[in-house]
């Protein structure tokens, strides 16, 4: 179908241009008859910015409730694309999680996008107990802002948005090596479009099981590669943020060596922002966190 | 390949197609190549005819050779040079992207390929006032960030609407997808030939490697295929079209220099003309924004290297003055956008 060859046409008696035509229809139909079976997801593809611009505006950030750092991520987790979190131990990599699968949940009025989160754990550290108290806390918060407004919506909200609401609408995944991993992902996009209210995808642990017992490092370049194609898929149908935790590893230079994320040269670029922390010179213990943000499109600041 | 048929020329009938066929004669190629005075005794045919036949045959399907002035000629009054913005940038391409040619930007990540891309379609869809496609596979688009870019090149809200009007912006995450969007970006290319003076100058793919790299290494080899047929497509769009196509990389490290070098291989470094190593900051939280561009190869620049246009240390009349082990010509640029 792809090649016209001169004879061909000459031999058929129509033009080039109705050829064109011809190749045109037929794309459309077996779009529409795609669309019909796979749910439309390619078709919405092609636009120009100015289309895009639109629905950047229109589109909301899940918040972290931190102003630091919502404001150098231009404020909050974007959705539709991906944001990798790296960090050395004990820096709060699964905390900074497992507050975003509760703020995605804050209804509209008060901000957020009202939105269902994934968790999928690879390295067991999620607490439910944990989160329980992070969503008693949010809830207080919206709490208070609806009584310093007294508005109609934010009571009517508030009684949906209680702590057994927020704790049954994370749906949980355990994947204990990186073969459940790959195979929770790509069988994500099914579940996704069963619950469509999802607005976020955690993977706590990308790194987890792709570091120990790999011998085949180009295979895991390629599934690496595969897995964050997919992610990206995924973010873009279904309008939700993916958030990832990387580990972080030393890179020995000439004469230093440099703390730098796991995972190699080639996993850098799955991410569109990538979020470092750090601990600075001082020893308090979450003080002063330090965080730059290594990838982005926007900003490229760096904010202390 | 193309099959003999009656009609194809004057002279060849059904009949003599037929006699050709019972001796293994099917195409043109084979005609042509074979020798006449036997194929004129199998066949019965008779050999005046068959010469006669021949010639119309290597007249219609050979290729012609033209001389170098009008080649000149017409690589003059068809191409074109888009610049990008940025002026270091520009002179380190000596002048900017050229259409008809396929150009690679990589760099290691944070270096700024998408940021040089955005201003790119920025310069392109406001200044030139030229439609831009923008492939995007990575989602790294991000449309407030080319409204910025735009906002600080001219104030009038009204051009600003048009300029991103003119940016199309493709979303492709597979390899079957985006060499079907190059395909509907040549049918409707095709199609505007005739109507208007082709508006589409520059093609913008960002970026490959995250669509390639899934397929390439281990033991298969459709990866590489796949990897020729898009450098096929995209040399043929650059060249027929009069369009500037401009690819950007993932970089890796060399495992005996550990320096860093574009990824995909040595099979696709032959695929662009130019190509373009971006540095950025080493370490995150370190102070200064500039990124550096070098010239990794180039079929215009003065010291392009001898050979394969790796470390030309050697070669006469090209400075080096990045550290040992970069895979430069020794042309560094500093690239404020």
């Amino acid at each position: 179908m792809r090649l016209i060859q001169q004879h061909a046409l000459h031999k058929i008696g129509i033009s080039k241009e109705e050829a064109l035509e011809a190749l045109q229809v037929v794309r459309q139909e077996c779009a529409g008859d795609a669309a019909k079976t796979a749910g439309g997801s390619d078709s919405t593809r092609k636009c120009t910015a100015l289309e895009l611009l639109e629905e950047e505006h229109a589109q909301g950030f899940i918040i972290t409730f931190c102003s630091a750092l919502d404001n150098i991520l231009g404020g909050g987790v974007q959705l539709t694309k991906i944001t990798e979190i790296c960090g050395a131990p004990g820096v709060g990599k699964t905390q900074l999680c497992m507050q975003l699968a509760v703020d995605v949940q804050i209804p509209e009025c008060f901000g957020g996008v009202a939105g269902e989160a994934v968790f999928i754990d690879t390295e067991g550290s999620f607490m439910v107990d944990r989160a329980a108290d992070i969503a008693t806390a949010c809830v207080q918060h919206c709490q208070l802002i609806a009584e310093a407004h007294q508005e109609e919506d934010h009571l009517k909200a508030l009684e949906t948005f209680s702590l057994e609401s927020i704790l049954s609408h994370i749906y949980y995944f355990r994947c204990r090596d990186y073969i459940e991993l790959l195979a929770q992902v790509y069988l994500l996009p099914d579940f996704l479009s069963e619950h469509s209210k999802v607005r976020l995808v955690v993977i706590d642990g990308i790194a987890f099981p792709f570091r120990h017992d790999f011998e085949d490092l180009s295979l895991r370049t390629r599934l690496l590669n595969g897995l964050a194609q997919q992610l990206i898929i995924i973010a873009n149908d279904h309008k939700s943020a993916v958030v990832l935790t990387n580990q972080m590893t030393t890179r020995f230079g000439q004469n230093q060596s440099m703390l730098v994320p796991a995972l190699g040269e080639s996993w850098g670029h799955a991410a569109t922002v990538r979020l470092i922390f750090h601990w600075d010179n001082t020893q308090s213990l979450r003080a002063s966190e330090m965080c730059s943000l290594h990838l982005s499109p926007k900003m490229q600041k760096v904010l202390k | 390949m193309v099959v003999l048929r009656a009609g194809l020329c004057p002279g060849l009938t059904e009949e003599m197609i037929q006699l050709l066929r019972a001796n293994n004669i099917r195409t043109v190629v084979d005609f042509v190549s074979s020798d006449l005075e036997d194929v004129a005794q199998n066949c019965s045919v008779s050999y005046k005819v068959l010469v006669a036949v021949r010639r119309v045959l290597l007249a219609q399907f050979s290729a012609f050779p033209t001389n170098g002035a009008d080649l000149y000629e017409e690589l003059k009054s068809s191409t074109a040079i888009l610049p990008t913005g940025s002026p270091s940038l520009d002179q380190l391409l000596d002048a900017g992207l050229y259409t008809g040619e396929v150009t690679e930007l990589a760099g290691a990540p944070g270096s700024g390929k998408t940021q040089v891309c955005l201003s790119i379609a920025a310069n392109v869809s406001l200044g030139l006032r030229q439609h831009v496609v923008f492939l995007d596979s990575t989602g790294g688009f991000t449309a407030s960030r080319l409204y910025q870019m735009l906002q600080a090149r001219v104030e009038d809200r009204e051009e600003q609407m048009e300029a991103l009007q003119r940016v199309q912006v493709v979303r492709v995450f597979d390899i079957y997808e985006m060499l079907r969007a190059l395909h509907e970006v040549r049918d409707c290319l095709s199609q505007q030939v005739e109507s208007s003076a082709g508006l589409l100058k520059a093609v913008l793919i960002d970026s490959v490697s995250a669509v390639l790299s899934p397929l390439l290494g281990g033991r298969q080899s459709e990866g590489l295929a796949i990897m020729m047929q898009l450098a096929r497509e995209l040399k043929t769009l650059a060249k027929e079209f009069s369009v500037a196509v401009l690819v950007t990389n993932q970089v890796t490290r060399d495992n005996s220099t550990s320096a860093l070098k574009s990824a995909l291989g040595r099979s696709w470094s032959f695929v662009p003309s130019t190509r373009v190593l971006l540095q950025g900051r080493a370490a995150p939280w370190e102070e200064g924004t500039a990124h550096t561009a070098c010239l990794a190869k180039s079929p215009r620049q003065v010291g392009s290297g001898y050979g394969k246009g790796r470390c030309g240390c050697g070669a006469v009349g090209c400075r080096v003055s990045l550290p040992r082990g970069t895979h430069c010509n020794g042309r560094v640029a500093d690239v404020c956008y």
